[in-house]
């Protein structure tokens, strides 16, 4: 069970995520709306684990996932993406995110992932 | 019909079909396809909407330009975001939305956009990029006519979701109709078919060339191919592969080969050799006509090589 931050534009996908997680036996001990207050709210909070949208406001998810690898570069990262991005979640991959879910997701599919990247430590 | 309503008939069929199956998950059971229309460029595809009217835009940002407007009644905006949360819809009359329901609309229609993207891109041959989406409420249609720039060209696509009429408008620059028109002629898409009409009733504006969602789509060309067998390796070892590395597959040599149409496995045969000396497969069994064809998606989303 783990400290998370979740990353999204979208407060219904916040929600979505929040439930499906504290459903899970995680915390949810933060939420950001874009990249810039992602890398704010992960520099204060150090969660064990972030889920990062790819498409958002301000600054996308892999220009944030390039600056929380900078701080902490064994940080645990997983991807939200939507159809169509599979070059960016390839890139992601690449930058060091432990894994990735394709939204509209299933709850199930979300905890798969969020507890194989925490089991990679 | 020309090559621009042509290939503006495609991009709205394409389109519409993404955001139908999209839709489908998002609300199983609650949505009726409707028909395609190639908007006139003195009439507003707005003019006939229903208010009060969410309208969520969503613009493309890298590999085309333009952008699409999903429309829906407040009401029908409501009883998707209840779905969404799983939730029943609100017996209550309010046309307002909360925070949260208008955030799920928009991503509803992120999501949406994001399929509608990855077809277009499929056609155009590369990966179609879409921005954060943008969310306004309409009392009046005149509000929506006068608050997106006016474009070239302009297809509508109609759907009833949640027993509430919606809408998927795109704006279409002349530089996505190049683009459009010669991708289609590189894959020597043959001319559009289907019945094609003026409409001036049925609620539909004056001036549009519409057809059948059905018609619309029965003459695309799809991607087709064979499979010839899959491995799983962990995403992480994927990019770091070099050249000559050798990826045993779950399949034996003489086992059947799938075939895939856009992503369907839609019948199995046998790999043999035409006079010409290249590979064609021999049908064996087609799931297609049953319903039996099996999306790919989730297989390759979760990292399949194939």
């Amino acid at each position: 069970m783990a400290r998370v931050l979740v990353v999204d534009d979208a407060a219904f996908m916040r929600k979505m995520l929040t439930d499906t997680l504290t459903s899970g036996g995680h915390e949810v001990v933060g939420e950001a709306g874009n990249g810039v207050e992602a890398i704010q709210r992960f520099q204060e909070l150090r969660p064990e684990l972030t889920t990062l949208d790819i498409t958002m406001p301000e600054k996308d998810g892999l220009e944030a996932l390039r600056e929380i690898m900078a701080i902490d570069p064994n940080a645990k990262v997983v991807m939200c993406s939507a159809l169509g991005q599979e070059a960016k979640v390839l890139e992601s991959i690449k930058l060091g995110a432990k894994d990735f879910v394709v939204k509209p997701f299933q709850a199930e599919r979300v905890l798969d992932a969020v507890g194989k990247a925490l089991g990679e430590a | 019909m020309t090559a621009t309503r042509d290939a503006l008939m495609r991009l709205g069929a394409s389109t519409a079909e993404a955001i139908a199956k999209t839709l489908d998950t998002l609300c199983p059971g609650q949505v009726e396809r409707g028909d395609v229309s190639v908007v006139n460029p003195d009439t507003s595809p707005f003019g006939t909407i229903e208010t009060p009217a969410i309208a969520v835009s969503v613009n493309y940002v890298d590999g085309v330009t333009g952008g699409n407007v999903f429309v829906m009644t407040a009401t029908g905006a409501r009883r998707l975001a209840a779905t969404m949360m799983g939730q029943p819809f609100p017996e209550d009359d309010v046309d307002e939305l909360t925070v949260l329901e208008l955030s799920a609309v928009a991503e509803a229609a992120n999501q949406m956009m994001a399929a509608a993207a990855a077809a277009i891109g499929v056609v155009l041959g590369q990966e179609v990029e879409i921005a954060p989406p943008e969310t306004r409420i309409f009392h009046s249609p005149s509000e929506a006519i006068d608050a997106y720039e006016p474009a070239p060209h302009g297809v509508r696509a109609t759907f009833r979701v949640c027993d509430e009429p919606c809408r998927l408008v795109q704006l279409v620059p002349n530089a996505f109709i190049v683009r459009m028109t010669r991708a289609l002629d590189e894959m020597g898409v043959e001319t559009l078919t289907g019945h094609v009409s003026q409409v001036n009733g049925d609620g539909m504006e004056p001036g549009h060339e519409h057809v059948s969602l059905d018609d619309a789509l029965r003459d695309i060309r799809v991607r087709v191919w064979a499979e010839l067998g899959r491995t799983r390796v962990p995403i992480g070892q994927a990019p770091a592969m070099p050249p000559g590395t050798v990826l045993e597959l779950d399949r034996k040599a003489d086992d059947p080969v799938d075939l895939y149409v856009n992503g369907l496995r839609f019948a199995s045969g046998t790999l043999v050799l035409t006079e010409d000396g290249e590979w064609a497969l021999r049908l064996a069994e087609v799931a297609g006509h049953d319903g039996a064809a099996q999306p790919d998606t989730p297989r390759d989303a979760e990292g399949a090589v194939s």
